[in-house]
């Protein structure tokens, strides 16, 4: 075996590296990677969090996840999957429309990018607190005013209702950061293929669908993305708005493994919840990630 | 009508429902506001409308109770503390990676970019049992500690793209003159990263500042570390009905971000635009 010794600069180099890259390595081991490992053996013991050693019990926590012994797991991973379905739809068409309507020229243009994205930089928590408000308070005056019978729904009170409630909210708060990256990419589309296709007789319905559409392929993928990756672990919003009720209507996976461990102290049974809605995440993320790649035009 | 009046008439109308729009989008922030500003009885009855009278005492209630100057301070502290590491660690991994690419590096890289793909809830039940033992839960300073590792993986990312746009050549000038690695990084690396950094800075104090689970699990029992996000929850989870403290408190939660906003809007939104077509 032939083996060159290190010269004093790759030495030197490869100490450079070291230090270099140490406190990032650290701190990301320190922060996920060890309590990642931590989880994956957790989820095979069972553990309440007080006694001193967990009992390893193998694959227990799993078949209880998908038998029928945790129904309200299921529940709440069908209740995240509605919930992403309809914010991803409606956070994108509408943002998309609206990044439409504010790249249009007109005086008032910037400031109202403004006033759609002034609910993105506030913390959720406070986002739900503001529509408990409305949902109770507002919305009872405007039912005294108008009488539209609309109005005086239980909007948090209906577990269906609520369901719709929360997607309201969680659009509202977040449509202002879609809007900007939508104009981001309408603002990249060159205006001489725009020109092109007006001169070519094309109407504004066709240059959208049949131009800017197509051209928005990057922008689109990266909005699905995003909007996918923030509602399946949508939590703060429901906390603050309905705590998973009325009668766990409302948990979402991630409020279901917070509520399995610091409230019911299964922190084995949670820390499985947590493996496979890890899982979940992981290859539906990566699956829509590839499928919108795959159909971007080349440009 | 000629083609041009219509058209102009159009384009009036399309402003006065885009405008209206706008108003009817923020309508919520705007009876918070001035429902916080209003006594008690009035918040029940009279829920549309303007206060008869200013009920600023709802406010010098609120920031006695919630002790908001200290949860302020609390605020800045952790996130100037997560800012400070993210930035510099990245950054400095950044670096050494893009411009030694060897086996080794290329590793590391993957190491520190990885954790990206796993949701913070998926870790939270372990984290807290884990930041316990190594005695990081319960202060501000360990709070901002642990911010590193979350936002490290995000903004190595971002570093490690916009690296390659620096020419080589500038680093080994600097070598030649005998700097070492760590001048090179810090006087002459480092301040060209500006663009980036910003995009950064923008990203991580939104996060930072705003969030709720990670303080949730690591100072909720410790009254003196608390953050504006989680005491106002609390606060407003006490209240139940007494809406007029709840909303002034609500108000003074997000104020600071509002303000920060209006003032910074053209950098904000360019740092969350770049943020994430990058990440």
């Amino acid at each position: 075996m032939k083996r060159k010794a290190m010269s004093r600069t790759e030495r030197k180099a490869l100490a450079d590296t070291l230090v270099f890259t140490l406190p990032a390595v650290v701190m990301v081991i320190l922060a996920m990677y060890i309590p990642f490992v931590m989880s994956g053996y957790y989820s095979l013991t069972e553990w309440n969090g007080i006694s001193r050693n967990p009992v390893f019990i193998g694959l227990e926590n799993f078949k209880t996840i998908f038998s029928s012994g945790s129904p309200e797991f299921i529940r709440a991973l069908i209740f995240t999957f509605k919930y992403s379905a309809l914010f991803i739809l409606f956070s994108n068409v509408l943002a998309l429309a609206l990044a439409v309507a504010l790249t249009q020229r007109f005086r008032l243009a910037n400031f109202l990018r403004g006033v759609f994205f002034v609910p993105y930089i506030m913390s959720m928590t406070i986002v739900g607190f503001i529509w408990k408000f409305i949902f109770t308070q507002g919305f009872e005056k405007l039912y005294e005013i108008t009488g539209w019978g609309f109005w005086n729904y239980s909007w948090l009170g209906d577990g269906g209702l609520a369901f719709y409630s929360l997607v309201l909210v969680g659009v509202w708060q977040s449509l202002g950061f879609y809007i900007v990256l939508y104009i981001a990419g309408l603002q990249a589309i060159p205006t001489d293929i725009l020109e092109a296709a007006s001169i070519d007789g094309a109407s504004a319905g066709k240059r959208f669908f049949s131009v800017v559409l197509p051209m928005l392929g990057p922008s689109i993928t990266t909005c699905i993305f995003m909007s996918l990756t923030n509602s399946l672990k949508v939590f703060d919003i429901i906390l603050a708005l309905t705590k998973g009720g009325p009668g766990g209507a409302t948990y979402s996976a991630t409020l279901d493994i917070y509520r399995e461990a610091f409230q019911n102290n299964n922190y084995g049974l949670g820390s499985a919840k947590a493996i496979v809605f890890f899982v979940i995440v992981l290859v539906l993320t990566q699956v829509v990630l590839r499928f919108f790649e795959s159909r971007e035009v080349e440009q | 009508m000629n083609t041009r009046t219509r058209k102009k008439l159009g384009h009036i109308a399309f402003v006065c429902v885009i405008t209206l729009l706008a108003a009817l989008y923020i309508y919520p922030i705007y009876l918070m506001v001035i429902n916080s500003m209003k006594p008690f009885k009035e918040v029940l009855t009279n829920v549309l409308g303007l206060p008869t009278k200013l009920a600023l005492e709802n406010y010098a209630y609120v920031i006695e109770k919630m002790d908001y100057f200290r949860l302020f301070l609390n605020n800045v502290v952790i996130t100037i503390i997560g800012i400070a590491g993210i930035v510099v660690f990245s950054s400095m991994a950044a670096y050494v990676l893009d411009r030694r690419q060897t086996k080794c590096t290329r590793l590391i890289h993957t190491l520190i970019i990885t954790p990206m793909l796993i949701p913070f809830q998926t870790i939270m039940i372990t984290l807290l049992k884990f930041m316990n033992t190594i005695h990081l839960n319960g202060t501000t300073w360990g709070l901002g500690i642990q911010y590193w590792g979350f936002g490290i993986p995000m903004a190595t990312f971002i570093y490690f793209n916009f690296m390659k746009s620096i020419p080589r050549e500038i680093d080994e000038s600097a070598m030649i003159d005998s700097a070492t690695t760590f001048q090179t990084y810090g006087m002459i690396i480092f301040p060209l990263l500006k663009t980036v950094t910003a995009t950064v800075v923008v990203l991580d104090v939104m996060w930072i500042w705003n969030d709720f689970l990670l303080p949730l699990l690591m100072v909720n029992s410790s009254p003196s570390s608390k953050t504006l996000v989680l005491a106002a929850y609390n606060f407003v989870g006490s209240l139940n009905t007494k809406w007029h403290y709840a909303l002034a408190a609500m108000v003074l939660a997000v104020l600071p971000s509002v303000v920060v906003f209006i003032l910074l809007q053209r950098y904000i939104v360019e740092g969350v635009v770049a943020g994430a077509v990058k990440g």
